[in-house]
């Protein structure tokens, strides 16, 4: 099919087919996993895939609105999708790195790994809260220029009407405040994703490194922090960059037609995050031959 | 106690370092024309415009600082390894990032203005020689003030990722910063200061950017004047921010409980959300919509 003949996708076209076989190769990943490292390691490329998937998901809540919104000719934030996306979601599992370095470790692991990913969840939202607030500030008060929605009529949150605060030959401009919502809504999924995926891989690491390199825990730690975190930031690209391909360039966020696409990219972050956590499992088992 | 009130002066120095590295990558950017405003100095020439604008879009700016910050912060760890005072160690490690950072400045204003040759866009030698060297020189100070509070995180606050990483991650969130901010007023305010103030560019004007100053062309070191004033600034408020509140929730609350960190960190986005709702409505009340709204909407 030639590009001219293509039907636009804009709204949720969907690939039943191809979401059948993504599903089915997460199921063999996690089947491969299960044989190689029952256990702990299952329990890490669940926390993985799980951890992809909220990047993934959350990354379409990221108000995205490229080159053009650099010169106010449509809404969103003026820079990539991924980049945004990954930004607030190493701010996130900066923080939830941390909490988890202070929580003493007589703590109930569930407790743990609660007050790690909400820690990581508020991080993230809070780099875009931040963010967004700052690039209404800049467009209202640096370019006199109100915010306004190149998609929908009215915002879906406040009803604020939107078509008459379009510039003349724009999309719009700035963040309307279900943008803003969304940045938040997208910073905190991502900051969770990605906390998750640092802290399941920790305790992997905590628990494997020392026998297999025979030191003590202690001379562990900064190998299996520093393995977890390098492995956190990596997954976060690899999930951020295929939702960017999912979007294709820009978003105005949640009430955008293009959301719509996030079923899709669910299951390509759960075959990716699936196929990139069990090398991140395996490389701490040793084989059973 | 002692180490809170510690905690909370290297969060304010942090913070600080923050700002003024947010301020510097937003100007680098501008002059470089690193961030998404690059379309449009890469178009400008294909609709027949020809230009002296500094043209380096190496990468995006997150990926872009995050790989000088990981080198400036790798480099300054293994000096410090080599038993090398910390001070010495960042600064090194620093001017090392930033001769990278000069190479694919060069390397991306030769390749991209090159690739324009058939729209008859001239590579201009005395503008590789005098903007390289100033991007430079804005790129050590992000840089440096980065891993300077990557260190201080580190060693004073004792976060326990190592320097490299965390040179990663704030470099990629400085470019994420800086990039959101900063972009719009260069795009819009600095290159289409020929259209209307008030309103976004419309598209049909795309590519038409502004290519004479008051003297003479115009060249990026005017753009890195123009954009410090108010890009630069709200880039650096914006990072600053960031920084100092993430550390300072965390400094604060952390130790009491860890729950009041995530609590505190909740309302302060509430308090944003306040803010940002407050700044949404004054816009549209002092400036009024563009056209009359339509009664069949309505």
């Amino acid at each position: 099919m030639s590009a001219v003949a293509a039907k636009p996708a804009a709204g949720s076209a969907m690939n039943p087919g191809a979401m059948a076989v993504g599903i089915i190769l997460t199921l063999i990943l996690v089947g491969i996993c299960y044989v190689m490292s029952p256990g702990v390691g299952l329990m890490a490329l669940i926390g993985v895939i799980i951890g992809g998937i909220l990047i993934g998901f959350g990354t379409h809540f990221v108000p995205v609105g490229g080159a053009p919104a650099a010169m106010g000719q449509a809404p969103g934030i003026a820079t990539g999708v991924a980049m945004l996306a990954t930004g607030a979601g190493v701010a996130g599992l900066f923080g939830g790195a941390w909490a988890a370095e202070t929580l003493p470790a007589t703590m109930d692991p569930m407790m743990q790994l609660i007050i790690v990913v909400c820690a990581g969840a508020v991080g993230g939202g809070l780099m875009m809260a931040i963010t967004c607030m700052m690039v209404n500030f800049l467009y209202v008060f640096g370019m006199g220029i109100p915010p306004a929605s190149g998609k929908v009529a009215n915002d879906p949150i406040t009803g604020d009407s939107q078509a008459e605060y379009k510039s003349q030959g724009t999309e719009g401009h700035g963040l309307p405040f279900v943008s803003f919502v969304g940045g938040v809504i997208g910073g905190t999924l991502g900051g969770a994703g990605g906390t998750l995926i640092y802290f399941e891989l920790l305790v992997l690491y905590e628990n494997a490194l020392p026998g297999l390199m025979n030191v003590t825990a202690a001379q562990v730690m900064p190998i299996a922090v520093s393995a977890a975190g390098m492995f956190a930031v990596g997954l976060f690209l690899v999930n951020a960059v295929l939702t960017a391909y999912n979007i294709t360039g820009t978003i105005e966020g949640p009430h955008d037609p293009k959301f719509k696409r996030w079923p899709r990219s669910i299951v390509a972050s759960a075959v990716a995050s699936a196929l990139c956590g069990l090398v991140a499992v395996l490389i701490v088992m040793p084989l059973p031959i | 106690m002692e180490h809170i009130v510690f905690g909370i002066g290297i969060t304010a120095l942090a913070g600080a370092l923050a700002t003024v590295a947010g301020s510097a990558e937003d100007t680098e950017s501008n002059i470089g024309s690193q961030g998404d405003p690059n379309s449009q100095v890469q178009l400008a020439p294909q609709m027949g415009f020809l230009h002296r604008i500094f043209n380096k879009a190496v990468a995006g700016e997150p990926p872009a600082y995050g790989l000088w910050c990981c080198l400036g912060a790798g480099l300054a760890w293994a000096f410090m390894a080599m038993q090398i005072n910390p001070v010495l160690a960042i600064v090194l490690g620093a001017v090392l990032a930033t001769f990278v950072q000069g190479v694919y400045a060069t390397t991306a204003y030769v390749g991209r203005t090159a690739s324009l040759a058939k729209f008859g866009q001239p590579v201009f030698v005395d503008i590789l020689k005098s903007m390289t060297t100033v991007t430079m020189a804005h790129a050590f100070i992000a840089i440096f003030c980065t891993v300077t509070l990557c260190h201080l995180i580190n060693t004073a606050l004792g976060h326990p990722f190592p320097l490299p990483l965390l040179g990663l991650i704030w470099g990629i969130a400085l470019g994420a910063a800086g990039s959101a901010t900063g972009n719009p007023y260069y795009g819009k305010e600095r290159q289409y200061q020929n259209q209307k103030f008030g309103a976004g560019v419309p598209i049909s004007a795309s590519g038409n950017i502004v290519r004479y100053a008051e003297a003479g062309e115009r060249n990026s070191i005017d753009n890195g004047w123009f954009t410090a004033k108010i890009g630069g600034s709200a880039s650096g408020i914006c990072f600053g921010m960031i920084v100092f509140l993430e550390l300072w929730r965390t400094v604060v609350f952390e130790a009491i409980n860890p729950w009041y960190a995530i609590i505190v960190g909740v309302l302060m986005i509430l308090i944003f959300t306040v803010i940002d709702r407050y700044i949404e409505v004054w816009g549209r009340k002092t400036y009024g919509p563009y056209t009359a709204p339509k009664e069949a909407e309505a």
